[in-house]
């Protein structure tokens, strides 16, 4: 084995998606990989090895996924269709519709319940257990004031982020009706929204910039806490260029977080201390998506081009995944003690 | 053994016969007695031989016997005869229960002494004859039954033959079970045809009903009238069953609604011409909706003149207005989109114009009544204004395409609506030209005073000194009086051009009263980059200053070189001498550039990186210096850039959330999404 060291941006997976990549998710059991693109395919990779595990062709591209368990998992597709995938027998059956394309899936394990936004303004929970018959899955309809462009959950949580900057707060036992109603307190459209792993708030990245820290607390305390931060600009001759961020992922043990962004790089954040702890080398394009693994030390990256200017010639789309080294995500407490956290 | 011992054996059978009998047997004895005795004496007579009487008696005896046993032969076979009878009498009844399902009225008792064969024979016989009968009967209920059941079905398939040969009866089973089907299956064919009767009916009934609600509607029939065949058009969607009203499916219900229908076309015919012309007057007013000019169809007119001379079929006339009703609303539709821009386009164009008034009224900063509200509409107005530009590029395009793709001009009230848009955008930049003027005039006579004042000291002449309070009084509020003395058209002085001026003679109560509402402001929204700036450099981690998320329309571009009314002053202006020279300066840069930005809006996508000014450089400068964006991963662990409300002072607002040319936001997947599907679609 030759010890070339491995490339500053990470390793990268072999048999990429051919189109851009819209979400990428580690496995809470192994470093399986799945990943959703706009080639239409949802992809099954083993991340330490390097394979592609399997592959699953939907009617239109695929907008995002995740893991049920290590053998079946969901995607959400921009065909408006809700599907299980089963990747050991590479079986998928449809488990429902939405009237627009699916934009973000979300499978809750506190309920057992697949949750799915979309671009139709409403949240559907579908319960893949038992009958594969579509009528008898959905659980549920909510509808959002706006088109929902993000979601994530923790606990019994679920933050759902929509256009025009709606931010509504569900609690997954009752889904009548939202626990929050809340609005970006970004000026910008809604990229993406992540909630901490301690579940007592979220992250939201905007078009602009921008990373607001939000809290589930509404006490004056709660939001107290509250702040929001620049990052991915660049500067240049006195002026700013902003840039979008995409995507957030949180780092599962340490609970810090990294962002990535239109401007190609990954800045990993501890939010407690508002300090950048890292910045990774720079990307050949757009960072689309980002995942950590169960146990944190492998952070994949998707560098596909996001269509900020429109369709244009770009980079081809990859995976690279890193490994993680302590020092680039530990939290390094102040110098002086913080009176008030 | 002789005769007689023959016959001494055959009486002691005797028993077995009855004493008649037994009579006859001993007459019998005695004449063959006696013939036998009236034998040997002829034997004796002729003196036959020992061996020949023996001979002959054997003789005799052996033809004797053969009498006898054909005797019993007979009776034998008699027998065989009578119990093959009844073998067959059993068979035949047990043959026709079984095929009608039932056992025979009189049982047979199975006696333990069996009656004689011909005792049996005779009970059968009328068990036999019963059943037979009863058959007989039975099929005829059938023949009955299935021929009722052709009949009906040859009615309902219509069938003209009638068949030749019997309906089709399975002889093994006649059973009342299967008498009760074949009633069943004949009831059934009963209900169909009467279903079948009923549906005509009801189908009439429906037409005629759907043909009533057609005319009443057409010809506003008052309500009494139609309440009185209610029952009747309440029912239009029921289906045959539903309908429970006795006879409403009879023929003669079903006539007098037809007579009603036809009462009515006869009123319709005498009442076309009022219909023809209500009809025009729809199509009018659909016209008039959506701004076409209906054609004015001379050929149309005279044929409505001509309705009641009965030359012009009225019906047709009438179906040909519909027509054109119905593409006229088919326009309507594909016109709506552009109508609502159109509407808006006008409404801003109304705000313009009150603006313009609003800025050439002196008392409009008096604190009268309602004061606070043309404040706030003068803002709202401004900012309406500020778009006008790409409004008007928006909806330009927006017919340009919508003429490509209909292949006619879109008119507006019989005008075309590129040229109306034309001549207003080129009314606007006369309107910006001869702006542009006065400002440089201004400026000029701004100059002067200045050196006036350098020259002679702070206070000009007394009469000058009038004459420049005069002047900048007018200057402040009746700029319109000084364009009226140039001659020039009244035309929109944008509040900023005011400023300047006030700003040249600071004396003025207005700029005082200017400045120090800016100051409240100042502290009010806190949106000024400079405060917030500062407070960020002192201490990182800030508590947002807005507790409540606020709801943020579109945003105006704010600039500190353009210093609008009642927006902060930020350091490096007031820093600044000549700063009104220099805003105005910007100014114009300004508006150039927003129309520029706003024609760079007009791509279908916008750039995200963002230009902000420098203003907002310098409050960060701070940070930004100890930002690296190294290119080799860096452990040093940099504060972020946290503020307070972030007012992003963007300069060329390109921002891809908001892009002028719609109101509705997308994310960058859905335009990528609208992407895919064109490419689909190609």
């Amino acid at each position: 084995m030759t010890a070339a060291p491995p490339p500053s941006t990470g390793r990268e997976l072999s048999n990429p998606p051919t189109d851009g990549i819209s979400n990428l998710r580690f496995s809470n059991h192994s470093d399986h990989l799945l990943v959703s693109s706009w080639d239409k395919s949802v992809r099954l990779y083993d991340a330490s090895a390097n394979a592609l595990r399997g592959e699953f062709m939907h009617g239109g591209a695929v907008l995002d996924c995740c893991f049920h368990d290590d053998s079946s998992g969901f995607s959400a597709s921009a065909d408006h269709t809700v599907r299980r995938l089963v990747f050991n027998y590479n079986r998928e059956d449809i488990l429902g519709r939405h009237d627009a394309p699916v934009r973000c899936i979300e499978y809750s394990y506190a309920t057992g319940q697949v949750i799915t936004g979309s671009w139709d303004k409403t949240l559907k929970c579908w319960d893949p257990r038992g009958a594969s018959a579509q009528e008898r899955s959905l659980v549920g309809t909510y509808a959002q004031p706006e088109r929902v462009y993000s979601m994530s959950l923790v606990g019994n949580r679920l933050v759902v982020a929509t256009a025009g900057r709606h931010v509504n707060v569900y609690d997954l036992r009752n889904m009548s009706q939202p626990e929050q109603r809340r609005e970006s307190s970004l000026k910008y459209q809604t990229r993406c929204v992540r909630c901490y792993p301690n579940g007592t708030g979220y992250a939201l990245s905007s078009v602009e910039g921008r990373v607001a820290m939000e809290f589930f607390d509404l006490s004056e305390a709660g939001q107290s806490k509250k702040y929001a931060f620049k990052c991915h600009r660049k500067s240049e001759a006195g002026r700013d260029i902003v840039y979008p961020v995409n995507a957030i992922a949180f780092h599962p043990i340490y609970g810090t977080f990294a962002t990535g962004g239109c401007d190609g790089y990954v800045n990993v954040w501890d939010g407690n201390n508002k300090k950048r702890l890292y910045q990774y080398a720079k990307y050949p394009t757009s960072v689309a998506a980002l995942s950590f693994s169960r146990d944190g030390r492998l952070l994949a990256v998707a560098s596909s081009y996001t269509y900020e200017e429109g369709d244009k010639p770009h980079e081809p789309d990859a995976i690279f995944v890193r490994s993680v080294n302590e020092v680039e995500v530990k939290p390094k407490p102040k110098m002086l003690p913080n009176p008030a956290t | 053994m002789g005769i007689n011992g023959f016959l001494v054996q055959v009486l002691a059978t005797n028993r077995v016969f009855n004493p008649s009998q037994s009579n006859l047997l001993l007459r019998m004895e005695k004449i063959c007695g006696s013939l036998l005795y009236e034998l040997q004496i002829i034997w004796d007579e002729i003196g036959e031989s020992d061996a020949e009487r023996d001979r002959m008696l054997l003789e005799l005896e052996q033809e004797c016997l053969e009498i006898y046993r054909r005797k019993v032969d007979q009776a034998n076979r008699c027998r065989a005869q009578l119990k093959q009878a009844i073998a067959d009498a059993e068979a035949e009844l047990a043959a026709i229960c079984s095929a009608m399902g039932e056992l025979p009225v009189h049982i047979r008792q199975s006696d333990p002494n069996p009656e004689s064969l011909k005792d049996e024979l005779r009970a059968i016989l009328p068990q036999i004859e019963e059943m037979r009968k009863r058959r007989i009967d039975r099929k005829n209920q059938f023949i009955e039954v299935l021929d009722e059941i052709r009949n009906i079905e040859n009615e309902i398939y219509r069938s003209d033959g009638f068949a030749s040969n019997d309906p089709a009866i399975d002889e093994a089973d006649l059973s009342i079970k299967s008498l009760k089907n074949c009633a069943e299956n004949c009831r059934h064919s009963k209900r169909k045809v009467r279903a079948f009767y009923d549906y005509c009916s009801h189908w009439q009934l429906q037409d005629v009903a759907t043909s009533l609600l057609e005319l009443w509607n057409l010809m506003d029939t008052p309500i009494e009238e139609q309440q009185i065949f209610q029952k009747v058009t309440c029912k239009l969607a029921a289906s045959e069953d539903e309908i429970t009203e006795p006879d409403m499916l009879s023929v003669d219900y079903i006539d007098y609604v037809k007579a009603e229908v036809s009462r009515l076309e006869e009123l319709k015919a005498s009442k076309m011409k009022e219909l023809v012309l209500k009809k025009k007057a729809e199509l009018e007013v659909i016209c008039r909706k959506t701004h076409l000019i209906s054609d004015k169809d001379s050929a149309m007119e005279t044929a409505i003149d001509a309705i009641e001379s009965g030359a012009v079929d009225a019906a047709c006339l009438l179906e040909q207005i519909e027509l054109r009703i119905a593409r006229v609303k088919e326009e309507a539709l594909s016109r709506k989109e552009i109508l609502e821009k159109v509407e808006k386009w006008m409404a801003a164009c109304e705000e313009e114009s009150w603006l313009e008034e609003y800025n050439r009224d002196d008392n409009r900063y008096n604190a009268g009544r309602g004061a606070h509200l043309a404040l706030k509409r003068a803002e709202k107005a401004r900012a309406l204004v500020n778009k006008l530009p790409a409004m008007v590029d928006t909806l330009a395009s927006k017919v340009l395409a919508w003429e490509n793709e209909e292949g006619i001009e879109f008119t507006y009230d019989g005008v075309r609506l590129l040229s109306m848009l034309e001549s207003y955008t080129v009314l606007r930049q006369q309107k910006e030209i001869e702006r542009k003027r006065q400002r440089d005039q201004k400026k000029l006579q701004g100059q002067l005073l200045a050196e006036q004042e350098a020259l002679y000291g702070s206070k000009p002449s007394p009469v000058k000194n009038q004459n420049v309070k005069k002047d900048s009084r007018l200057s402040c509020g009746g700029a319109s009086k000084r364009k009226l003395s140039l001659g020039a058209p009244i035309l929109q002085t944008p509040k900023r051009d005011m400023l300047p001026s006030a700003k040249a003679t600071p004396n003025t109560r207005k700029a005082k009263t200017n400045v120090r509402i800016n100051q409240d402001r100042l502290k009010d929204d806190g949106l000024s980059a400079l405060s917030s700036g500062r407070r960020v450099s002192d201490k990182a981690g800030l508590p947002m200053k807005q507790q409540s998320p606020i709801l943020v329309k579109a945003r105006e571009p704010e600039s500190p070189m353009l210093r609008r009314p009642f927006t902060p002053i930020s350091t490096t202006n007031l820093s600044k001498p000549n700063a009104s020279n220099i805003s105005e300066d910007l100014n114009k840069k300004h508006n150039e550039m927003l129309h520029k930005a706003v024609i760079i809006n007009n791509t279908p996508f916008t750039p995200p990186p963002k230009i902000i000014s420098s203003a907002d450089e310098e409050n960060r400068t701070p940070q930004t210096t100890a930002i690296t964006l190294p290119s080799t991963p860096s452990t040093v662990s940099v504060p972020m850039q946290t503020a307070i409300t972030p007012a992003p002072l963007i300069q060329t607002a390109i921002i891809p959330a908001l892009s002028v040319e719609d109101e509705i936001e997308y994310s960058f997947e859905e335009r990528r999404a609208d992407l895919c599907c064109l490419d689909h679609n190609q």
